[in-house]
């Protein structure tokens, strides 16, 4: 979003609307991209997002949008549909949206795709694909700089001795995975706490209530004057000093882990791709050409996200991704739908 | 004025509580309703979680439990009132006063339309066409001008105020993308 | 962080010139704390793209003003006609609305207004003058701690139902039964959600409130004239301002209870993720526990209202304190100001007072500013406000359907909210006309989830051991604190008969 834009459009909101001519300005030019864009996109792009306005995702899609929308000479229009960790908004495209090219979904792949390992959505999983990937997040342990604990050896050593309680944003998420793959890797006792969201999961270590937490870096990166990061789940450390040279885990515990990343991407439906693949070719080399801008980096680093997580990839790298994620998830089902702690359950009335 | 006139005056009110607590039991029927569809509710409930992991039982099966548990007592009591006498099983007191019985459907029939009708034909026309229903049905068609003017209003300005200047989210319909273009 | 008065006063001063900013940012706050399904974080993020390019001092003034006087906007419809705005006016109505209805209810904005501002502008004084010490209490309340705190907002279920205590409880676990719909916490197993996706993430409050409240007393005040009672609208006085000057001064009479009912939203306040809501039931419950007079709440008692009011705008200020020590948002709306505030390059934490003591204060001073402005632009609305008790029903009625569906539909974008907010209309009526309290049912839906979470947390974190409840030492003395607190309504009765048969 350009500078300029942004004060038009505030100033219109902060005097209510009495500024009309300002809107038709803006709504007009909207008309004029319209009729320029002849073949494909004919009319606005939908981006369907499971996440709060406000939100992460918001800020990722606009991040690429504002710069997309000059290229395909049409605007974008989100729809906000939070809830049910994302299924909401799969559930809503992949039920309402067109198949003609407008409509699309932008989520992030990881814990999404997890989703469906608790249960699957009502629509076959082959209905939908992910087409471009903007920018993968690993995952990385962090403790409060108020913490006892204050290296990873510390942790795994206390995980030895004890169950180590940890914050974590949700159960099916790549960084619970991360902690409890550690845990069977170095025998130790690692115990999940999900506080559900971000804010909570670092609130809980800020206060002392959990001894660590694990959350996507990108996140982190911001909150290095509360917080040190100490293991990172990816195959190699792109954010530095940034997140204080965290080492990788497959080098600090010699595990052989994929990388545990959280991957935000834009979805579509497959159908799309068999009626027009014209018009996939377009949104894919157009997305191509967006991220690879100096301008795009310039937004990046002014939206304080870090440069180094940028990651583009295509059909092949998402689908090698998502595919690579369920696997994680099938392996650790029992884990995410709660089916150990059942089975530990009956074992102890057993006994 | 004493306490319990207070609570005399104060009926339909949150205070429905304590007036209704005043009146005679004679509506058992009318006071079954939310432990029936409260324990029906559990036990819908419980089904759900049957084969679910512990975290997902333990607050819900307490909470339930005290649910059915009170809801059983209140209907032991009521039947015990209706052994005596003291009550009949009718449910007369959610209809009460019977006068205004047409309407109060007449409104509720209206409202479900709202929602319905909202969906497509967008926040300002089903607004004005409600406010419009509902006012001239609850004032017996008089004063009808004056509930068109009023009508009017309401609706144009909830859509100024909301969808134009806040630029809120509201079901959208012609009038909203009518008015989308023309600005 | 040693407090510095010089600073203080000298920011004052200076805050006070931003008087343009923080003026329509009451007005607007007033508006949106109002409606129900709007609320101040939502507006903030309407607002985002203008918060972000104002200058970082003004944004945050800003933000400030218009999240305290939305916090004040939700009582006016509370009080006027049985709709909290939020769930964080959820416990208003219980006495300001039976003063509209006997015809006080210019008193009774006067009064919530006069409490707000003044329960705004003790804590934020207290707050500033004790942050480092209130700081450190998110470190002590765990989830264990937080327990009870919410089994004392619970326990206003009892409390509110002592005339009929069966039913009262019927309708309260009916409320924890409903708060319970939704994935479980930890396995996300859906639960009692019919199968609706919606339903997933559990009740959503704003359908549930406007259900409860408004569209069931829209459908029962059809058979009235208005809202009044008939001895009310013999009372009613419309025009003048004797009723304000009567409301402020009675409240000003009762300044101790304003000063430790806000205290209370204060401490709570200072809590994560705790809020207005618990806030206001716990100090209504303490009001009422430890009255001379108990039987009066519900009747339209002024402490009654007093009580909610003033703890909720005690929260406001309770939650700025971690956000701007230790960096931690207490709440949604705080957690957007740090979004804003990141994104000039402010981080918020111990440092910020070595580096920019005074847009470390600033926050706090301009809450002083915007209670202080408040004190002369709002009280003298209540006069013009309290007309809208002598609409006629059949007008009313329809509007309040309308408009607060349409807030039903709002705040998530689901049609679906909309249907829900008619079946908690049907439930909220089918209540009221059998003497099941629906405040009752509220406090379930709103403080059931809270409850569960924390309680689901803290049996997780100790695998399955109960006796994790009793392993704090501060939780311990909150356990006693609340046996205290249920043992006292009985003492006090016990004691009452006693004089009473000792007087006859």
């Amino acid at each position: 979003m350009s500078d300029d834009y942004l004060l038009e459009l505030n100033r219109r909101r902060f005097l209510m609307g009495t500024v009309a001519t300002i809107a038709a300005g803006i709504l007009g030019s909207q008309r004029i991209a319209d009729a320029y864009a002849a073949d494909f996109p004919s009319r606005n792009i939908k981006i369907y997002v499971p996440t709060a306005q406000g939100g992460g995702a918001d800020r990722n899609m606009r991040l690429v949008t504002d710069l997309w929308k000059d290229v395909l000479k049409v605007n974008f229009e989100p729809s906000f549909n939070p809830g049910a960790a994302g299924r909401v908004a799969y559930e809503q495209y992949m039920s309402k949206g067109a198949d003609d090219g407008h409509d699309m979904l932008f989520g992030n792949m990881g814990p999404e795709v997890l989703n469906w390992v608790l249960k699957k959505p009502t629509f076959p999983l082959s209905a939908y694909e992910y087409f471009f990937r903007v920018d993968e997040d690993p995952s990385v342990i962090y403790v409060s700089k108020r913490s006892k604990l204050q290296t990873i050896d510390d942790i795994v050593a206390e995980g030895k001795k004890r169950t180590v309680n940890f914050a974590t944003s949700r159960i099916a998420h790549p960084a619970t995975i991360g902690v409890m793959a550690l845990g069977k890797a170095t025998g130790a006792k690692f115990n999940p706490i999900p506080m559900g969201g971000g804010r909570n999961t670092r609130n809980a270590v800020a206060t002392g209530e959990l001894d660590f937490g694990a959350l996507p870096a990108g996140g982190m990166v911001v909150q290095r004057k509360n917080f040190n990061m100490l293991l990172l789940f990816a195959d190699k450390n792109v954010l530095g000093d940034k997140i204080n040279n965290a080492p990788t885990v497959n080098a600090k515990f010699g595990t052989k882990l994929p990388p545990l990343v959280s991957a935000r991407a834009f979805a579509i439906k497959s159908s799309v791709r068999q009626k027009y693949p014209d018009r996939m070719k377009v949104l894919e080399d157009t997305l191509r050409k967006v991220v690879a801008t100096e301008a795009y980096k310039k937004a990046v680093v002014k939206a304080k996200a870090p440069l180094e997580l940028i990651s583009p990839g295509g059909p092949a790298e998402c689908a090698e991704y998502a595919k690579n994620i369920a696997a994680i998830g099938e392996e650790y089902r029992d884990f995410l739908v709660g089916a150990d702690a059942a089975a530990k359950k009956k074992k102890k009335k057993k006994s | 004025m004493t306490t319990e006139d207070m609570r005399e005056e104060l009926s339909g009110g949150i205070d429905t509580a304590q007036d209704l607590h005043k009146r005679p039991k004679r509506s058992a029927g009318a006071e079954l309703v939310i432990p029936v569809v409260g324990t029906l509710f559990a036990l819908y409930y419980f089904s759900t979680i049957w084969d679910s992991p512990w975290t997902a039982q333990v607050s819900a099966f307490f909470i339930g439990c005290v649910l059915i548990l009170t809801s059983a007592i209140v209907t032991i009591k009521i039947i015990g009132a209706l052994r005596r006498g003291e009550t009949t099983l009718n449910f007369e007191r959610l209809v009460e006063p019977r006068s205004y019985l047409p309407k109060r459907l007449g409104l509720f029939a209206l409202t479900i339309g709202y929602v319905i009708v909202i969906q497509f034909a967008g926040f300002t026309l089903t607004t004005f066409a409600f406010l419009f229903c509902a006012m001239a049905l609850l004032n017996d068609r008089k004063n009808l001008r004056f509930i068109v003017i009023l009508s009017l209003i309401m609706a144009i300005s909830g859509w100024a105020l909301f969808i134009y200047a806040f630029e809120v989210h509201f079901p959208a319909g012609p009038f909203e993308l009518l008015m989308k273009k023309v600005l | 962080m040693e407090f510095n008065p010089s600073i203080f006063i000298e920011l004052f001063a200076e805050t006070i010139q931003y008087w343009w900013v923080i003026i329509p940012a009451i007005f607007l706050g007033l508006i949106v704390g109002a409606i129900p399904g709007f609320s101040a974080a939502n507006t903030i993020i309407m607002l985002l793209p203008l918060a972000i390019v104002l200058p970082v001092e003004i944004g945050f003034v800003f933000m400030i003003a218009l999240y305290c006087s939305s916090r004040m906007g939700a009582g006016i419809p509370a009080i006027l006609v049985n709709i909290p705005g939020t769930a964080g006016a959820a416990a208003t109505p219980l006495d300001g609305y039976p003063m509209a209805q006997q015809g006080r209810g210019q008193q009774a904005l006067a009064i919530s207004f006069t409490s707000s501002v003044l329960g705004g502008l003790i804590t934020t004084v207290l707050a500033l003058v004790a942050m480092p010490w209130l700081a450190e209490v998110a470190f002590y309340l765990h989830s264990v701690e937080m327990i009870v705190v919410m089994l004392f907002g619970i326990s206003l279920i009892a409390t509110i139902a002592a005339r009929d205590t069966l039913k009262g409880l019927v309708a309260g676990f009916f409320g924890l039964m409903i708060g319970c719909i939704g994935a479980d916490y930890v396995y996300e197993t859906p639960r009692g959600t019919m199968g609706f996706l919606e339903l997933y993430d559990g009740v959503p409050l704003i359908p549930a409130l406007i259900g409860l409240f408004a569209i069931s007393e829209a459908m029962i005040v059809i058979d009235r004239d208005s809202i009044l009672t008939k001895r009310g609208k013999e009372a009613v006085v419309t025009g003048g301002w004797g009723p304000t000057i009567e409301g402020v001064m009675e409240t000003l009479k009762r300044w101790w209870h304003v000063v430790w009912t806000s205290i209370i939203g204060l401490f709570i306040g200072v809590i994560p993720g705790a809020g207005a809501a618990i806030a206001s039931f716990v100090a209504y419950q303490q009001s009422k526990t430890y009255s001379k007079t108990p039987e009066l709440y519900g009747t339209g008692h002024i402490e009654g209202l007093i009580a909610p009011e003033s703890s909720n705008n005690g929260v406001t200020s309770g939650t700025l304190v971690p956000l701007i020590i230790l960096g931690i948002p207490g709440g949604a709306t705080a957690a957007i100001m740090l979004v804003v505030l990141q994104y000039h390059n402010v981080t918020m934490g111990t440092e910020l007072f070595l580096n920019n003591p005074k847009l470390a204060y600033l926050p706090f001073t301009a809450m002083a500013v915007t209670y202080f402005l408040m004190i002369f632009t709002i009280p003298p609305l209540a006069r013009y406000m309290s007309h809208v008790t002598v609409v006629r029903t059949v007008y009313m009625a329809p509007i309040v359907i309308a408009f607060t569906l349409v807030g039903a539909f709002v705040s998530r974008d689901f049609v679906f909210d909309m249907y829900l907010a008619l079946i908690f209309g049907v439930i909220g009526y089918v209540a009221r006309k059998t003497g099941y309290h629906v405040a009752a049912i509220l406090i379930g839906v709103i403080l059931g989830p809270l409850l569960e979470t924390y309680f689901i947390r803290a049996m997780k974190m100790s695998q399955g051991d109960i006796t994790v409840l009793f392993s704090s030492m501060l939780g311990n003395i909150l356990w006693v604190g609340l046996l205290i607190n249920l043992a006292v309504p009985i003492w006090f009765e016990y004691r009452r008969d006693r004089k009473k048969k000792k007087a006859a």
